[in-house]
């Protein structure tokens, strides 16, 4: 603390010359000493506050959403509340019907978190790993691709096409996914290709 | 011809874009907050008397801000200067001449306040100080920077800034200012107290800092550190509940904390009286590693 010496006259008069904070320097130190009595038994709760995008249309509405606990501090941190992002330049803070009800689609039972296998002409569901997922699902459009593509039409054309297979892309992803998305299934002839982001 | 699209959120009943800043009514504005600080005191036993004397000093300047009236507005060719190098219109270094009257008048007004020795002792002192230490005080309180060993008398001089800078901020028009830098009033270049989450017709959820200087209200983009403008590593922090009204946002990049009040969960939150009521955040926040980042000249040294 630097105190100037030409101050010393003033300080003095003032009462002033030690740190103190605003109630105690104010001569309010009693509240002060009251409060920190009352709050010491509390303890304080950690919320963070996270910008995302809301998954279910091309809209990409920004969203925020507020968790018990710091998931980036290693917390284990559940959603509490989801609103729209104020700051967001798409929706202003503004949501759907669905996207309001984000929280509830989060945290529901029924999300299906891990890729699950229902047999054909079975009833139950199984839990699957993604290795084993991905190859079966590969595994079935090969085997379609290879008894359906045509690759020349009656005119001798070649045309390339593979139309018993089609392909629903989510909306949620980059510009990048989309880009790669795109790539992948006309390069393998599908012409049945939507989005999701068209809804 | 080639029509440019642009989306066009209006068009479902939003606002395409939050107004940058709200300036301050300032008779209103200090009468709001004087009778803000009375309830408060109402629900805070501990806290009442340091609560009912802040009303006190709230009352003198809203009738500070009475007698003074509107200041002659800026040049508009300063305020044109100003905002083409994004700096605020606003002058604090340049107000001191302007200030002894809003001083001399405020001592005046909390000359009858009922307040204790060390207070009385502090605005005497005031009252007495001759030009050099009259000058010292007001510069200090102009460059937000309160020494910590003397609080007291800041806090009347401080009282008697924000009448005169609330004044001026309230001839600016608002479509002449610009954004300066995250946690930086775009009115005077002052620091937040806080900010809050706003529920306004047209801003619903947006935030708005409050200036600790002149007082007024200024959008900033949420969860985002005002002490330094990262993003990265934002969490907050209640006094036990989880869904508090007040809450510390604090910042792992810079180690500093704002209390951020939810006003669209109770619209009475007066940024300035809260700040001083939720007190038992800042004494919870003392025992972390975190620093408080919010300034107001009623609430130093925490």
């Amino acid at each position: 603390m630097n105190i100037d010496l030409s101050r010393r006259g003033f300080l003095r008069l003032a009462g002033a010359g030690v740190a103190a904070t605003s109630l105690g320097a104010m001569g309010f130190g009693d509240a002060q000493a009251a409060e920190e009595a009352h709050v010491r038994p509390f303890k304080l709760a950690t919320t963070t506050e996270t910008r995302n995008t809301c998954p279910y249309c091309s809209v990409a509405c920004g969203v925020i959403m507020y968790s018990r606990g710091d998931a980036k501090a290693g917390d284990k941190a559940q959603i509490l509340h989801i609103e729209g992002d104020a700051d967001h330049p798409t929706n202003r803070g503004t949501l759907c019907p669905k996207g309001a009800a984000l929280k509830d689609f989060v945290n529901a039972e029924t999300r299906l978190t891990r890729p699950r296998y229902r047999a054909a002409g079975g009833t139950e569901w199984q839990d699957i790993s993604w290795d084993d997922a991905l190859t079966k699902i590969a595994r079935a459009l090969k085997d379609d691709r290879d008894a359906n593509f045509v690759a020349q039409n009656e005119a001798g054309t070649t045309v390339n096409r593979w139309l018993t297979t089609g392909f629903l892309a989510a909306s949620a992803t980059t510009n990048e996914t989309a880009w790669l998305t795109y790539k992948v299934v006309r390069s393998m002839g599908i012409l049945g290709f939507d989005n999701q982001a068209r809804v | 011809m080639t029509i440019e699209l642009k989306p066009d959120p209006s068009m479902i009943g939003g606002i395409a874009k939050v107004p940058l800043v709200r300036l301050p009514d300032p008779v209103a504005l200090f009468r709001t907050r004087a009778e803000r600080f009375r309830f408060l005191a109402g629900h805070s036993a501990n806290l009442a008397p340091y609560l009912h004397f802040l009303a006190a000093i709230c009352d003198a300047q809203a009738r500070v801000a009475q007698d003074l009236g509107p200041p002659s507005p800026l040049e508009p060719a300063w305020i044109e200067t100003a905002r083409a190098s994004r700096m605020p219109p606003i002058d604090r270094a340049r107000l001191k001449p302007d200030l002894g009257r809003a001083l001399d008048l405020l001592l005046k007004q909390v000359a009858d306040i009922d307040m204790p020795a060390p207070s009385r002792a502090a605005l005497e002192a005031v009252v007495a100080a001759n030009a050099s230490d009259r000058d010292w005080l007001l510069g200090n309180v102009l460059a937000d920077q309160i020494p910590e060993d003397s609080v007291a008398p800041h806090m009347f001089v401080a009282a008697a800034v924000q009448v005169h800078a609330a004044l001026l901020a309230a001839t600016l028009d608002p479509e002449k200012l610009v954004p300066i830098r995250t946690g930086v009033c775009p009115a005077c270049g002052g620091r937040p107290v806080a900010s809050m989450v706003t529920e306004n017709i047209g801003a619903e959820g947006a935030r708005y800092a409050s200036c600790a200087c002149c007082q007024t209200l200024w959008n900033e983009v949420r969860v985002k550190c005002l002490c330094c403008g990262k993003n990265g590593k934002i969490s907050h922090r209640s006094v036990e509940a989880e869904d508090a009204i007040i809450k510390a946002e604090l910042c792992g990049d810079c180690g500093h904390w704002v209390k951020l009040m939810y006003q669209n969960r109770n619209a009475t939150i007066e940024p300035v009286a809260d700040d001083v009521a939720s007190l038992g955040l800042d004494l919870k926040m003392r025992e972390t590693e975190w620093t408080r980042g919010g300034f107001n000249p009623f609430l130093m040294g925490f």
